[in-house]
């Protein structure tokens, strides 16, 4: 129903003025302020934190072949970076074999990269022939550079998530028959189910030991 | 009329404040999003060094003692109760023992309640701190068999266990190693012969080399 205009002026004493209680508004407000900010702090240890596996004391030459072993098997994260500056480094016969095993990992990588959803869902068992063919790649190139005279050397830093222990049993049982393992460096450390690795490759660190 | 107090200098304050703080949240996340932490890793090596032996699980540490496990071990064999692999007490803990042909004698923690907590690192009177004291740098180092298995927390049972012992000893300059175990593939210790499973290595741990 329409309000009158003489209804409307009634309301008000001309010459008065106005006031407008705001204690609802800021009651809102500041309730909105307190959800945002828990939502924030929800946020900050829920969201995965991104890592990359590097050794302590790291000379620059040393190159990290990172294994995640998680309880549903082993995310494998190969290095490939300076692969390419150390083929032009070997003579043909070398140069053929490094271009074999980098294509083998970029094909590695490249599944990794190209999977939706979380990467921590693409875990495999450790099967005996994948993990022999990697400790071999490994010894082969670190071999192959050595000869060469060149500064590169690769080796195997383990991340152990919660539940993830047998995976990674399985390959250190495998490593300790197979000749082609006893010169590789090891290191691990367990990790948090909250960590997630980083899957840029082509990323150096910053100054602060992280990396954009 | 009933005067009232003016909010309006209040409301301006609240509102600028909550307008910066929602950028600073969405930078962040912008920022963290991007970020990648890199985690430095202590690489094992070969060492002269004997290693003592502990192992976690559940928030809790023990300290091995070889000479009490290995003569509950042989008394218990003697006896007959470690035939066919067969688990057997070892009166030490609530710990059991198997006898295991390719691995030696392999340790399975049950329960833990009375096993010290790591949380009691650092003070004086503690029997994890005595244990921890007692290595000596020059001649040992700490091996850890750490249980990985989380019952559902964000952390692993034992790790954040680990760290912490880890870090006290850090402080020490005794190095450490370590081992995920668990049922499966459990906590042992053997001779040389029984080849690399045997290996115990510490890692290099920061400046101590």
């Amino acid at each position: 129903m329409a309000m009158s205009r003489a209804t409307r002026y009634a309301r008000y004493n001309q010459g008065e003025k106005l006031e407008i209680s705001l204690f609802p508004f800021l009651s809102i407000f500041l309730c909105v302020m307190g959800v945002l900010s828990f939502i924030n702090v929800l946020n900050s240890f829920s969201t995965p934190q991104k890592i990359e596996l590097t050794a302590q004391l790291e000379q620059g030459y040393k190159v990290a072949y990172q294994i995640f072993s998680l309880p549903d098997g082993i995310i494998s994260v190969p290095p490939t970076k300076h692969l390419l500056k150390l083929k032009t480094e070997v003579d043909e016969s070398d140069a053929l074999v490094i271009e074999d095993i980098l294509d083998r990992r970029s094909q590695s990588m490249q599944r990794l990269e190209s999977h939706q959803g979380s990467v921590m869902n693409l875990a495999l068992q450790p099967d005996m022939d994948s993990i022999l063919e990697t400790m071999l790649d490994i010894r082969t190139l670190n071999e192959i550079a050595l000869k060469a005279n060149y500064l590169y050397e690769e080796f195997l830093l383990f991340g152990i998530y919660p539940n993830g222990g047998s995976a990674y049993q399985k390959i250190r049982d495998i490593m300790s028959f197979t000749p082609d393992a006893t010169s590789i460096s090891v290191g691990l450390e367990p990790l948090d189910s909250n960590w997630t690795l980083n899957l840029n490759p082509n990323l150096g660190p910053n100054k602060d030991g992280t990396v954009e | 009329m009933k005067n009232l107090i003016s909010l309006d200098s209040l409301t301006d304050i609240v509102s600028n404040s909550v307008g910066i703080l929602i950028i600073f949240a969405v930078i962040n996340l912008i920022h963290d999003n991007n970020k990648t932490y890199q985690l430095e890793i202590p690489i094992e090596h070969r060492t002269e060094l004997s290693p003592a032996f502990f192992m976690i699980k559940n928030d809790s540490i023990l300290e091995m003692d070889t000479d009490v496990l290995f003569s509950n071990a042989t008394v218990q064999a003697t006896s007959g109760a470690a035939i066919n692999e067969r688990l057997f007490t070892l009166d030490y803990f609530d710990v059991l023992g198997k006898i295991d042909e390719g691995k030696g004698v392999s340790f399975f923690a049950r329960d833990t309640a009375t096993w010290p907590k790591f949380q009691e690192l650092g003070k004086g009177n503690s029997k994890l701190t005595t244990a921890l004291n007692k290595l000596d740098a020059n001649k040992q180092f700490a091996f850890f068999f750490v249980y990985d298995s989380n019952d559902g927390e964000a952390s692993g049972n034992g790790f954040e266990a680990f760290r912490e012992a880890r870090e006290y000893l850090k402080t020490r300059r005794i190095k450490t190693g370590w081992r995920p175990v668990n049922d499966e593939a459990p906590a042992n210790i053997c001779q040389d012969h029984f080849g690399k499973r045997c290996d115990f290595l510490p890692s290099y741990l920061g400046d101590i080399r």
